[in-house]
């Protein structure tokens, strides 16, 4: 599903020219959960970013699902975004001037769905918010505001989540109610799923993870499955 | 575009006007369009009530003059297009009655006249006036108060004018188009126009002038005189209306539209700089959700097409409100000042909407596209980095846009490149010295912040890092303060000097033919009484009979328009000509030296003898420095060289000459004196008592004129007021909507020293203070380039004489001190009152 090539991130500062990614090359498969972990600064958000689309690589091939995202610019970018794309993110990133059940239809609507309306109601039931529709996002709570980010994600039916630490603004219970939440989804849709966190527990939900540090992937493995199960039962 | 995209659009735009967000923007718009309707609907009403007003003052809307009858087509042809015509014939012509005589200005009217204005009569001489409404009959006379005397006359005597005796039975004491100058006019004897053939005052020879009075739609006539100009003669006609009037009221009337026009201007550039302010601020809340519409995918048009849809429905939605608003605000003032000015409010005027309307447009869309391109420069990526704000940085290309579009609506709006280019430069001036001096205190700000983080340190800091943000705050307070000061002081300076012309105790009689003899006693006589006599001029009577040696009588004749020779001059036969060594008070030599300066006494004698004319006859009569002037005085022929061309300020009430002579060239003929004084209304009664001594001397009653003068400047600096005030409320209106713009910008930094368990007296301290310099900084800014602005325009488009205004060094920076503070106290106050967590929810 994404296949990467050798990618790196240069970035001119007043010092001079500073490489925040070293050249790093991985695939994820279809349907796989992937965990980037790090510490602050490790550049786990640029390779994000790269990954998603939302910036361009400065050196290397970057496909998503086979189309080669190094050679496209801004607005075919969005085009490929809006089509195979979900996002999550730490801070929700809703728009405040619409209703969740209106943030929800956003992807929907951009993408020229007929029945955003009906999908996006559809959703909000799956995530539980269904009399929460015309709030606005600063008359929900945290989790609940978390709750409509992953509905909106998932209503364009994408074919690969990125989740910049989905939990990272959310207490441990909501967590826990978020975590569940976005796996059940993402098996239910077989998303690949794509999630950046320094949460280790959240990681190892994902079937590999990849280890970042100081702009350079340290460390590929795979989450034990009895692990995995272990904690999707828990 | 798609149905989802306008959807979307309208959606967003109707949360966001639920709640409030969108309440600025919408606001500024508002704003500019009511102010902008109201003002210039407004002095557009206003503009007709003194244009009416002055009107009177020539008896029409518009006067063809002319020295012979006209084409009786011509009228018809008016009166076919549905215009009100009247006809007045004025001779000179010797009266007669017991065995005086006397030259007089005789008026032949006919029913019609006066168009506008009134015909004023009393009972007894040297009585006030009332008005009436029809003209003498046939075989009766109404002569002014003065003939009375000069021919021993009563109400019921008669008197011989030409071939007709006339019963004289009223005193006329006021007629419209009377004129404004005080000497050269003879007094008045008004007779019906039937009567006029009677006279046979019309023969070969004499000075006879025809006026030709018209009134109707301000278009009918225009399209009247469009058929009309082709079959003028120049040398024979005159087409008048009061716009091409020189006098004090046409002046006045030019100069208060002048004004009302900068006015108006200046509400439109406050409403920009409020529009701007408030784009600004409507794009930046706007980075998150365009950089999660392009996150999602979005193309950058359907972003592009979803916020020019938001803008194109806030607008429509300003434009509405600010029409209704503009109207009723007016309506309101109008019904205010009703009893005072007469303001017509049936008639509607397209124009002031069709402005208001294109204004409103203009303004909302130029001035937010800099803030909406910036808008749709944002990255996706802000969506994982917030710190990226928009990619688009050039501030020059927003300075560029807006000055440009400020500048094009100027000049649309006011047709006038030359206001419009005055207050565009010293805009920029400003501009330029604010960000010279925003740099400036960045730098001061870097020593002053240092320290123990106390109130003032805070604020310091807080101009310091924001000196960017603060610069183009700066720049919009000092726009702001700087106009509303050239709209105030502009205002001060032209009431003042209006007023000036005719101050408390300006003279409104004058003594005619006072003897050498009489002086002195008369001086007496009126100091027992208390009246205080101004200074007595000496006049000899001289015919002007030649301009270096060739004769006058056909240059007089040929180049002297009748309205001239009716209001002031007396060239036509003999001028008064007096002798003085000062120049006048009033008065300014404006090409040459005044009379015998750089003399040397030994080539006195030798040289010829020196005379000093009025500019406004040098210019008619075609005379320059070193002509030879000829004047008959008496049985003899004195030459004099033409060494000065004085300005008169004709408005003064003030005895003026056209020829000042040296002393030497008139020691050997005998004076009559001219003097004036003032006698307040409630002792009118005792004017007769006041002359009986001197029945010789002629009395010039000029009390009406100067009340019709005093009554127009009333209206008009009353008007002025008005306008002054709607022009401060909308910059009041804008200065809060700049500081409540900056505030929203400030919240984030406030919630967190609040959560950091800042004191609230800290914070506010640090914001006040904050404020308190800006303004201080705008106000001083704005004073410099008031002072720049001002000198421009009152030389280069009132002409009126410049002057400093020290005053206002002071007061801007005070006043901009405490407004700007205060505002941004109550801002800060509202800010604080929200609990902190608030504060915070809201910043996501």
């Amino acid at each position: 599903m994404i296949k990467t090539n050798g990618i790196s991130k240069t970035v001119t500062t007043t010092q001079g020219q500073l490489q925040i990614l070293k050249p790093i090359s991985f695939d994820v498969k279809a349907g796989e959960s992937v965990a980037i972990v790090g510490a602050s600064g490790s550049g786990k958000s640029t390779l994000l970013s790269l990954l998603a689309g939302l910036d361009e690589v400065s050196e290397g091939e970057i496909y998503l699902d086979g189309q080669a995202m190094q050679n496209m610019d801004e607005e075919q970018r969005a085009q490929l975004r809006g089509a195979k794309v979900g996002f999550i993110f730490q801070s929700f990133m809703l728009v405040q001037s619409l209703t969740a059940l209106e943030n929800i239809m956003l992807p929907a609507e951009i993408a020229g769905h007929a029945d955003a309306k009906k999908r996006a109601l559809d959703i909000l039931e799956l995530v539980g918010l269904e009399h929460r529709a015309s709030h606005y996002p600063n008359q929900l709570s945290g989790g609940e505001q978390q709750r409509v980010a992953i509905a909106r994600a998932f209503i364009s039916e994408p074919k690969i989540l990125f989740a910049d630490e989905p939990t990272g603004n959310l207490d441990a219970a909501n967590s826990d109610k978020i975590e569940k939440l976005l796996f059940e989804l993402n098996q239910n849709s077989n998303t690949t799923l794509v999630l950046v966190t320094h949460d280790s527990k959240l990681a190892d939900k994902c079937q590999r993870q990849l280890h970042m540090q100081a702009g350079e992937l340290t460390e590929v493995f795979a989450t034990p499955v009895s692990e995995q199960a272990a904690q999707k039962v828990g | 575009m798609t149905n989802h995209t306008l959807s979307l659009a309208w959606r967003l735009f109707r949360h966001e006007t639920k709640r409030g967000e969108l309440t600025i923007i919408l606001l500024a718009i508002i704003l500019s369009v009511a102010s902008v309707l109201s003002l210039s609907l407004f002095s557009e009403r206003l503009k007709s009530a003194l244009t009416e007003k002055s009107a009177e003052f020539i008896a029409a809307d518009r006067v063809l003059d002319s020295n012979k009858p006209v084409d009786l087509a011509w009228i018809e042809k008016a009166q076919q297009m549905g215009l009100n015509t009247a006809h007045q014939t004025y001779a000179r012509s010797m009266v007669f009655a017991n065995e005086q005589m006397d030259l007089v200005d005789l008026r032949a009217a006919d029913k019609g006249y006066p168009l506008k204005g009134e015909v004023k009569v009393a009972e007894k001489p040297f009585s006030p006036g009332t008005a009436i409404n029809q003209l003498p009959n046939s075989g009766e006379a109404w002569l002014e108060s003065q003939l009375f005397q000069t021919l021993a006359i009563n109400i019921g005597d008669s008197i011989e004018v030409g071939d007709k005796i006339f019963k004289v039975s009223k005193v006329l004491t006021e007629v419209p188009d009377a004129g404004f100058s005080v000497f050269g006019g003879d007094p008045k004897v008004l007779i019906s126009k039937v009567d006029l053939a009677a006279t046979n005052v019309e023969g070969p020879g004499s000075r006879v002038n025809y006026s030709y009075f018209f009134t109707g739609e301000g278009d009918v006539l225009d399209e009247y005189y469009d058929w009309l100009e082709p079959q003028l003669d120049r040398e024979l006609h005159d087409w008048d209306s009061i716009e091409d009037d020189e006098s004090g009221i046409g002046r006045a009337v030019g100069r208060a539209g002048k004004y009302f026009l900068l006015a108006s201007l200046l509400a439109i550039v406050l409403a920009a700089v409020s529009i701007a302010v408030a784009a600004q601020r409507y794009s930046m809340r706007h980075y998150d959700p365009v950089a999660i519409m392009k996150t999602l995918g979005a193309p950058k048009k359907m972003v592009q097409q979803i916020y020019l849809l938001q803008i194109l429905f806030i607008t429509i939605l300003g434009l509405l409100i600010g029409v209704v608003l503009g109207f009723l605000i007016q309506q309101l003032v109008v019904a205010a000042i009703a009893d005072k000015v007469d303001v017509s409010i049936d008639v509607w005027h397209w124009k002031p909407l069709i402005i208001a309307i294109f204004t409103g447009s203009v303004c909302a869309i130029l001035f937010s596209l800099y803030p909406l391109m910036k808008l749709f420069s944002v990255s996706p990526l802000r969506v994982l980095r917030r710190d990226l704000g928009a990619n688009l940085s050039s501030r020059l290309i927003q300075f560029v846009a807006s000055g440009g579009a400020i500048f094009l609506l100027m000049w649309a709006y006011s047709q006038n490149i030359e206001v419009s280019a005055i207050l565009f430069v010293s805009g920029i001036i400003l501009v330029i010295s604010l960000l010279a001096m925003t740099f400036g205190l960045i730098w001061v700000g870097r020593k002053l912040g240092q320290g123990k983080m106390g109130a003032w340190q805070l604020a310091w800091a807080r101009i310091h890092r924001r000196a960017m943000d603060n610069s183009v705050q700066l720049i919009s307070f000092a726009v702001t303060i700087m106009l509303l000061l050239i709209v105030l002081v502009m205002r001060n300076d032209m009431v003042q000097q209006w007023q000036n012309q005719l101050p408390q105790g300006t003279p409104n009689y004058f003594l005619v033919n006072i003897s050498q003899a009489q002086q002195p006693n008369l001086q007496q006589h009126f100091a027992d009484n208390q009246v205080v006599i101004e200074k007595f001029y000496p006049v000899v009577r001289g015919r002007f009979v030649a301009v270096n040696d060739e004769k006058v009588r056909t240059a007089v004749s040929k180049e002297d328009p009748d309205e001239q020779t009716r209001g002031r001059d007396g060239l036509g036969r003999e001028a008064n000509l007096t002798w003085s060594n000062t120049l006048q008070k009033g008065t300014e030599v404006v090409k040459g030296k005044w009379l015998g300066d750089n003399d040397d006494t030994d080539t006195v004698a030798e040289r010829p003898y020196e005379v000093s004319i009025e500019q406004g006859i040098a210019e008619r009569m075609d005379l320059s420095l070193g002509d030879k002037l000829t004047f008959n005085i008496g049985s003899e022929i004195v030459d004099l060289e033409v060494t000065s061309i004085r300005n008169v300020n004709w408005q003064s009430m003030q005895p003026n000459f056209f020829f000042v002579i040296e002393p030497r060239a008139l020691k050997s003929f005998i004076p009559t004196y001219i003097s004036s004084f003032n006698l307040p209304t409630e002792r009118k009664a005792d004017i007769t008592e006041l002359m009986k001594p001197f029945a010789n001397v002629t009395l010039i009653d000029v009390d009406a004129r100067i009340n019709q003068l005093r009554n127009i400047v009333d209206q008009v600096s009353l008007a002025v007021e008005f306008i002054l005030v709607l022009v401060l409320a909308a910059g009041a209106l804008v200065l809060i909507a700049q500081v409540q713009a900056s505030m929203d910008e400030r919240q984030q930094e406030l919630a967190i020293l609040r959560t950091l368990g800042a004191k609230g007296t800290l914070i506010r301290a640090s914001v006040v203070f904050e404020f308190i310099i800006i303004g201080v900084v705008a106000g001083a800014m704005a004073a410099a380039a008031t002072e720049f602005s001002l000198y421009m325009l009152q030389t280069q488009i009132f002409e009126m004489p410049a002057n400093w205004h020290l005053e206002y060094w002071f007061i801007a920076p005070i006043v901009g001190a405490l407004v700007v503070g205060v505002l941004g106290a109550l801002g800060c106050w509202r800010l604080l009152s929200l609990n902190t967590s608030h504060l915070l929810r809201q910043m996501v």
